[in-house]
């Protein structure tokens, strides 16, 4: 038998203890009762928000994907609708997180980035909602409410980031 | 309460112009997106039915007292511009009084005991249900 050995980084390391407390964010998040059915306050983005200002896109990349795999095989809704749900929403928030992190600067701050964050991410998810889960336009009936949604959490979630991003 | 108030002010600092811009646009998307998925059509025609029997189609544009002789009695409707409601009914739990006024493409109302059914159609008619 050979010993396959891994070598890994502080880049490694790194990524594991944000991902972890993303993922513990996640689940606190899963636990919490909300009034409207699907409306979250999307609390692990203020990782993920944190990680891609101070240590770059691929890093982020990888803590998010991370958490996305790792809560829905605790949660147990790996490959299920939440679960692709989850997925394409969070890829669609890095995807516009990654065209529009050059705007962090003198004039826009990570507030900005976390609304966009999060409206990408409802948008992304209605998309995939619209096209595979529930083929029909009735549901974008739905859609204002959780835009407002967004806009709420978005500004907290940026808030909060601000803070952290500043004490540090 | 002052220090709350402070420790607002200190987030609301963190604010830079660029942000308010990015509130003030996705405001005015979702404003836009909500006035356009909330803008539920208007009917235009009131159709009545008892039972399987078509009563008749009349126009929502006129203010008329419509009254329908069912199986238990008389059921009364009312049409006022608009806007549509069952004013009396012969029947024992009244749920189509309590229903109150409909307005909207698509809306019903009915009077089971008596068999009278009213709906708001339009030129063209929608799915009644779908399934999936």
């Amino acid at each position: 038998m050979t010993r396959s050995i891994i070598k890994i980084s502080s880049q490694d390391h790194k990524v594991a203890k944000l991902a972890s407390i993303a993922i513990a964010l996640s689940l606190i998040e899963f636990f919490l009762p909300s009034p409207i059915p699907g409306v979250k306050p999307g609390i692990a983005n203020i990782i993920i928000l944190f990680t891609i200002i101070k240590f770059g896109f691929s890093t982020a990349l990888w803590v998010s994907l991370i958490r996305v795999f790792v809560v829905s095989i605790i949660v147990g809704t790996f490959l299920g609708p939440t679960f692709f749900l989850s997925l394409t929403g969070s890829i669609f928030s890095l995807l516009f997180l990654f065209l529009f992190k050059g705007i962090n600067g003198k004039y826009f701050s990570v507030i900005s980035l976390s609304l966009i964050a999060a409206f990408s991410h409802i948008i992304g998810q209605f998309l995939i909602v619209r096209f595979w889960i529930i083929p029909h336009d009735g549901i974008f009936y739905l859609l204002p409410v959780f835009l407002i949604s967004a806009l709420i959490f978005g500004l907290v979630n940026g808030i909060i980031t601000s803070t952290l991003l500043n004490n540090k | 309460m002052k220090k709350l108030m402070k420790i607002i002010l200190q987030f609301i600092k963190k604010i830079k112009i660029g942000d308010l811009l990015t509130i003030f646009i996705f405001i005015v998307l979702t404003g836009y997106l909500a006035s356009i998925l909330w803008n539920f059509p208007q009917g235009e025609y009131l159709k009545i039915q008892m039972g399987k029997q078509v009563i008749g189609s009349f126009s929502l544009n006129q203010n008329v007292i419509k009254i329908i002789e069912g199986p238990i009695g008389k059921t009364e409707v009312i049409i006022d511009s608009g806007k549509v409601r069952i004013s009396k009914s012969p029947c024992t739990k009244k749920y189509c009084l309590h229903q109150g006024w409909i307005n909207k493409l698509n809306q019903t109302i009915v009077c089971v005991p008596n068999q009278i059914s009213i709906s708001i159609i339009g030129a063209r008619t929608d799915y009644d249900s779908l399934n999936y």
